[in-house]
This record gives C-alpha cells, structure tokens and sequence, in this order.
C-alpha cells in the first residue's frame, strides 16, 4: 500500500492553555476529495493554519508523501506542496490574472532585473485554460467574478506546483451554477492527483464532492467517515454533538398587514416592488444572487434612498431613514455581519444598546446596570453562548453575533425583522436554533421578510414567497406552491 | 471554554500599562534629579502639561470617532485672538470666554459638516482647516500679538485652588466631563460605535452625522477653552500661538491607547499620555538637555509606545 498524500498524527494546539486540538488526526490520498468538518470552534480553521504554516502545532507530526515534514512557515508550506484557497481570496485587484498568478515568484528576463510579462501570460494562459478557458489573463482581478477569482487562486496553487489544496468555504458566495463549474475543477484536479480537502458547512456539496471527511467537534477528533456509505443526519449529528429537532411547518399569520411597500424603485436594481406583509407572517424572498433582494430589504430599512415609491408601516408612510424605519418598528439584520452588522470590539451590551438608547438612558447617562441585567436576559432567551454579554461581540462565533443581533432588535421593541441571508456563513447546529428563534418571532405576532439563497431554507420558514428577477418581483407562492422546482422556475430569466 | 477577559478589564489593562510607563519615566528621573520628585516640580508638569491635555481631550473623542483633528492648533489660535479682542474692547470676561469658545465650536462645526455631510475625509478637511483658522488669526491682527488680556483675567489663569493650579482644576474637571461623556452617555457609544463601524452604526439607528458633528464641536471648544488659559498665563494673544498642538494632542492620544483606526480610546489614558509627554521635556530640561534631544526623546517614547501596544495586543490591533 502506498503511503497518503498528507498524513497528520496526534496534532495538538492550545493558546493561553485552552487546548483547542486534541491530539487530532488526518490523512489524505493522492487525489482524494476529502472533506473537514465541524462547527465553527471545531478546530477547522487551527487545523489549517497549521497545515499552512501560519500556526505551529504544539505535538504531533505532519507527514507527505510517507516522509515527515516540518511546516515552520507559509513559505515552507507551499515549498511541500500545500495550497490553501482562503475564504476571503488574497489578491490584489489592481493587478491582472497573471500577475496574481505570479505574485511573488515572478518570470523574470535581462538576468532578472525585469518581469517577463509575456512568458507569465503564457504560462497562466496553460495552467488556466484546462481549468476555465473563458478567463482573460491579461484582465485586471477586480473585473473577474468572485468565481473566476476562485478558479484563479486555484491556478496559482496549481503554478506553485501544489499537491494538496485546501479550500476554506469555498462556495460561500457562488451561485449553483458556479458551484457546479467548481465541482468540475476539483474534479480535475482530483484526476490529476491532487489532493483536495475541502470545508463546508453544506452537506449537500460535501456528498456531491467527497470522497470521505474527518469530523472534529470541539478541537476532537470525532471520526473518519467514507462518503456516501455514512448517511447525512449521522455526520451532522455527529459534528453537532446532539440529536437535531426535525419541525413542521406552521403559520402564525394574522389578518392585518403591518408592512406595504408601494412601487419602491431604485435605478436598475429595484424596480417597481409592490408587496405586503402581515401580522406573525414569515415571507421569504428568493431569486439569484444579483436579482435585487438585498437592494430591496436596504430600501425597506431605509439605509438606502429610494428613487420612488413608498414604505407604509401599520398603514402610515415612513420617510426612509434608518433611525425612522427603526422608530417604526423595523430592524435590519444584514447578510454581511461582520461589515454592517456589529462593531466587534465593543461588548454585547453596547451592541445591544444602540437602536434603543433612550430605554437604556436616564437624564441623558446610561444605566449601565439596566442595560446589563436586560440584555442578559434577552441573550438568555436567544441562547447566546457563552452567555457573557461584557465580551466584545466579534468574539462569537457567526451563528452566536446573529442571535445577539436578534436580541438587539428585540431590545428596540422591533415588530418588523428583515433577515439578509439569515444563516449565512452559520454552522449547521446554530441554524436550527435560528430557525427556530425566527419561528418563535412568528409566533409572537412579529413579521418576518427573509431573503434567502437557500431554498431549503426558504422551504422551511416560508409562509409565502416573493420571486425576484432582474430587480423585479416576478411571482408570489402560496402555501401550496412553495417547491424548489418553482422558485427556480420563477427565478431564472427566460430566454 | 475558557473565559476572556472583558473589554473593560482589557481598557483598564492598557491604561495600568500607559501608567507603569509614567512610573517608570518617573523613577528615571528622580534618580537622575533630585528636584524632580519636588511637589513643586510636579505641579509644574501637572500645569505644563495642561494646556496639551485640554486639546487631547478633544482629540481623544475625535479619534474614536473614527476620524482626525488637524486644526486644533489654529482653532485655538483664532479663538485666543478673538477672546482677546473682545476683552480689550471692554466684553465682559465671562462673556468674552464663551464667544472665544463659540468660535471654536463654530470652527468644529464647520469641520464637522465638511466631513459628515460633505463627505469629505476628516484629514483633508482639518489640513484644509489648519490653514484657514490660521490665516483668520493673521488676517484679523495683521500678524501682530494682542496685549493688554484684563489682570482678572489673567489672575483667573495664574491663581491656585487648595494649592493646585487653576489650569489643572480646569483641565481635571474638563477630564472628568469627558470621561462621563465617552462612558456613561449614549453620544459616548455612538463615538465608539461609528469609530468602531460606521456602516453597523447606522443600520443600527446611530445618528452619525450628528455623531460626528459633535465630536468635532466638542474638539473645537476644548482648542478655545485651552486658548483661554494660554493667553491668561502669557497675557497676551499672538496669532501664530498653538503651533504642533496637534500632533502633540494625537501623540498623547495615542500613547494612551487609542486607536488611530478608530473605535477605541481611553480618557484616563489620553491624561496619562499628556503628564508622560510632559514630565520627559521637564526632566530633560532639569537635566539641562537640549531641546532637540527633548524632541529625540519625544519620537522615541510615541514609537516604543506603539511597539509595546502592538507586542501586548498581539493581531486585535
């Protein structure tokens, strides 16, 4: 028997004596898709930082190819022949394909005082167009997709020649059909020997693109499973530790509409959005990413202008600002969390605080002990964990900021949630628990609008969905017609 | 899991840090001198050091802001000429203050609305303000000095309260308020909510325009307020006073910790950072080193503060 591509041993990893690996293992064949999994804090991303030189792991041993390596260094990293595709690519935007290609171990001519432009953009040229023939190597990385930017990152680990390429997340923001172009570059890669490991939250793509996962929970190992023969609810269960709450769907929509939007418009990409939504009623907006839903809920919060058309709240038009959609009972929980939504140093209770200040203030002072005792127990209510609201909020994991978002809103009294993308970039434990929560917020009369990539998802939470299509609403669902196949149907432009 | 420590324990990590290094300077110094360690001398410093902490507390609050104040220095310069004026002219001195500090909250309206309505970036807009609140000052004095500031005045300014000077009252007082603003109001999250994320800030329901408006209306009375005690110690107003004020006043904000980015700072640390500055040009001058050493000194203590930050802090910075 031949010895793995990438074998690791008894890995351990502690910061200020939190151990956060425990004596992990993992091992890879040459050309094997292998997928790592677990929830956000597992231990994915110590592990390949690790891998990628940029932690050193306190014990164990790192072996290629049978021999053992020492990776003290990113630079010693891809001198192995390890690769990683970051979540957020590492590029630099000015600069043309081949030159991110060739960033830092440029071609060089005249005895190496210049770069060689041409040889580099032949060379990209060879390594791309088995990959994606249709990108132009002399265009600028800004103009390209985040797609083609993924398959370009994977070029330049394919120039470096790496043997192990490690993919964080990387299907966070492509739409199914660039996903389905990704699953064919890996599956190239993979015929040629490269070894992929891949990390995802998404079960659907692991299945489609693995071969076999190590699951981590809490920085153990959990197991190594082969794929398909491990059923989907065993892997997930074993990540998340605990046995997942299947539910029903169930309406709690009332007769009266608290939200109207009249014929809202914002240059291409709003046009004309006329829509309804009413008391305890869950509405989930679909379509493809670009069709205008985010540009949408931004009007209806009032954090962008709209052209025209109007935002009616219990039947009164709202002017569209922020703090005055937000008086009226409205509040915004962005896709993007990290860059709209929290400010990461300041503590859970200053986060909470900022929509509703005036409850929290006395003759203009902050009563920091009311502030305090209130906005723990409304993290209690949403499970917040760990349950410290002194901690600064960027400290949480994805799924634990969007839960202290819900609890600021409710701390601003908000009857009206408007959810981007709710569980986006959130593990698969913490999903259901949002779920859950949205569905509470339901329950209590509050109205939910959810824009939502995932159509499971929507599936889950719809009581009605509205169909997005190049900035218009293109159809409504009812009940009855909530399906995969018809969103799609409505979602896609007819040619 | 392991609990870290809170943002408050960490903000006071930092200020017991920006503190052990004034402890230290001091320990230095009073080896090195004996009339350092006087309670005379350190009254000096407390009263040297005033006037730059008047100006970085507004600073301060500009920086966690998100944004820069560049025109301090002449702000006060025009607010001194003015104040002065009118107390020539025979203005009641009270009244001759406040219309000195409405110039330098009028002054950081202007800047203020530049950037928060404009748009405009607050470096650009203050280096823009730098220059024109100057030529203000030369314009209206044709470049001379104004004498004759009241002997009232100027025994406001120069007189002690239990001992201490008035100066350090004032400032001390003044460092009380802004404490009290940045931690105990809701304008004080807002500073570190907009600093901290503006975009987040906003969504939220912060009023940032007005956030930032009051940030640099606030800076801009501090700059007349430290004008005021200027002229009462000089007696008199010269139109070219508070130059480098601003980088002394971005310095002490620094050393105490806040962060040019945005989004943190500390009162108690800005004041520390303010006595540190002062108490190494005193020491040095009692040991009779030239000023550009002193200047030497200064750059060297503003870089080993912010490797020590960078070290301590590891990649949060």
């Amino acid at each position: 028997m031949i010895a793995p591509r990438l074998a690791l041993y008894d890995v351990v990893k502690s910061f200020a004596g939190n151990t956060v690996l425990h004596s992990v293992a993992l091992t890879v064949q040459p050309g094997e898709v292998h997928g790592l999994l677990g929830e956000n804090g597992a231990g994915k991303s110590t592990l390949l930082n690790i891998l990628s030189g940029v932690l050193s792991a306190d014990a164990g041993r790192i072996e290629i190819d049978g021999t053992p390596v020492t990776i003290g260094s990113p630079r010693a990293a891809t001198a192995a022949g390890i690769a990683m595709i970051h979540q957020e690519l590492q590029q630099v935007p000015e600069l043309t394909v081949a030159q991110n290609i060739f960033l830092g171990a440029s071609l060089r001519h005249y005895a190496g005082l210049a770069v060689n432009r041409r040889a580099q953009e032949a060379e990209a040229r060879r390594i791309l167009s088995p990959l994606d023939p249709t990108i132009d190597v002399t265009a600028p990385i800004r103009t390209l997709r985040v797609a083609e930017r993924q398959i370009v990152e994977i070029a330049r680990a394919l120039r470096a020649r790496a043997r192990i390429i490690a993919m964080d997340e990387p299907t966070s923001s492509l739409t199914p059909r660039e996903f389905d172009r990704l699953v064919a570059v890996i599956e190239r890669l993979s015929a040629q020997g490269v070894s992929v490991i891949y990390v995802s939250h998404k079960m659907d793509e692991v299945y489609r693109v693995c071969q076999s996962a190590t699951i981590l929970r809490d920085g153990r190992l959990m197991g190594r499973v082969v794929i398909p023969d491990v059923p989907v609810n065993t892997v997930i269960e074993t990540m998340v530790g605990r046995e997942l709450t299947g539910s029903t769907h169930h309406s709690h929509t009332r007769d009266r509409v608290v939200l109207e939007t009249r014929n809202l418009t914002r240059g291409r990409a709003v046009q004309d959005a006329t829509l309804t939504l009413r008391e305890g009623e869950v509405l989930c907006i679909a379509g493809l990413v670009g069709s205008g839903r985010t540009e949408l809920m931004r009007l209806i919060a009032g954090v962008d202008r709209a052209d025209s058309g109007q935002v009616l709240v219990n039947g009164h038009p709202v002017p569209g600002d922020p703090r005055r959609r937000i008086r009226a009972g409205l509040g915004l929980l962005p896709e993007e969390r990290k860059r709209d939504g929290i400010i990461r140093h300041r503590p859970v209770t200053s986060n909470t605080a900022l929509p509703a200040m005036a409850r929290f203030s006395w003759l203009g002072l902050i009563q920091r002990q009311r502030l305090r005792i209130t906005t723990e127990a409304l993290m209690r209510d949403v499970q917040l964990r760990p349950l410290s609201v002194d901690r600064p909020i960027g400290s949480f994991s994805g799924g634990n900021q969007q839960k202290a978002i819900i609890g600021r809103w409710l701390a601003a009294d908000t009857r009206i949630f408007l959810f981007d993308e709710p569980t986006r970039g959130i593990d698969v434990g913490a999903k259901s628990e949002i779920y859950a929560l949205i569905e509470r917020l339901a329950s209590e009369g509050r109205s939910i609008l959810v824009v939502s990539s995932e159509l499971p998802e929507v599936i889950r939470l719809a009581d009605r969905v509205l169909v997005m299509r190049q900035g218009r609403i293109a159809a409504e669902l009812g009940p009855g017609d909530i399906s995969e196949a018809n969103i799609a149907r409505h979602a896609i432009p007819s040619q | 899991m392991t609990d870290t420590p809170t943002l408050l324990s960490r903000i006071r990590f930092r200020d017991a840090g920006t503190l052990l290094g004034l402890v230290i300077i001091g320990v230095v110094f009073a080896t090195l001198t004996p009339v350092f360690l006087t309670t005379p001398n350190l009254m000096n410093i407390l009263q040297q050091s005033s006037i730059n902490a008047c100006i970085a507390l507004g600073m301060t609050l500009v920086i966690i802001s998100g944004g820069i104040d560049l025109s301090v220095g002449p702000i006060a310069a025009l607010a001194a000429v003015l104040g002065a004026a009118m107390m020539v002219a025979g203005v009641p001195i009270p009244l001759a203050v406040l219309g000195a500090i409405a110039v330098g909250v009028a002054c950081g309206a202007f800047n203020g609305a530049l950037i928060a309505w404009g748009g405009l970036q607050p470096f650009i807009v203050t280096l823009g303000g730098l220059s024109l609140y100057r030529a203000f000052a030369l314009i209206f004095t044709g470049g001379t000095p104004i004498f004759g500031i009241p002997p009232e005045f100027r025994a406001l300014t120069n007189g002690t309260l239990l001992g201490i000077p008035n100066p350090v009252v004032i400032v001390a007082v003044l460092a009380l308020i802004a404490w009290v603003v940045l931690n105990r109001t809701p304008l004080g999250e807002y500073f570190m909510a907009i600093g901290g994320n503006a975009e987040a800030a906003r969504i939220s329901g912060v009023p940032v325009t007005l956030t930032k408006m009051s940030a640099y209306m606030i800076s801009g009375g501090l700059a007349a307020i430290a004008a005021m005690i200027l002229i009462g110690r000089l007696g008199a107003a010269e139109p070219t006073l508070g130059t480098l004020w601003e980088l002394d006043a971005i310095a002490a904000a620094a050393i105490g910790g806040a962060s040019l980015s945005g989004g943190r700072g500390s009162i108690i640390g800005t004041l520390i950072g303010c006595i540190i500055l002062g108490a190494l040009r005193n020491g040095l001058t009692l040991m009779n080193v030239q000023a550009f050493y002193q200047l030497l000194a200064t750059g060297i203590i503003i870089i080993v503060a912010m490797l020590i930050d960078r070290a301590t802090s590891g990649k949060e910075g």
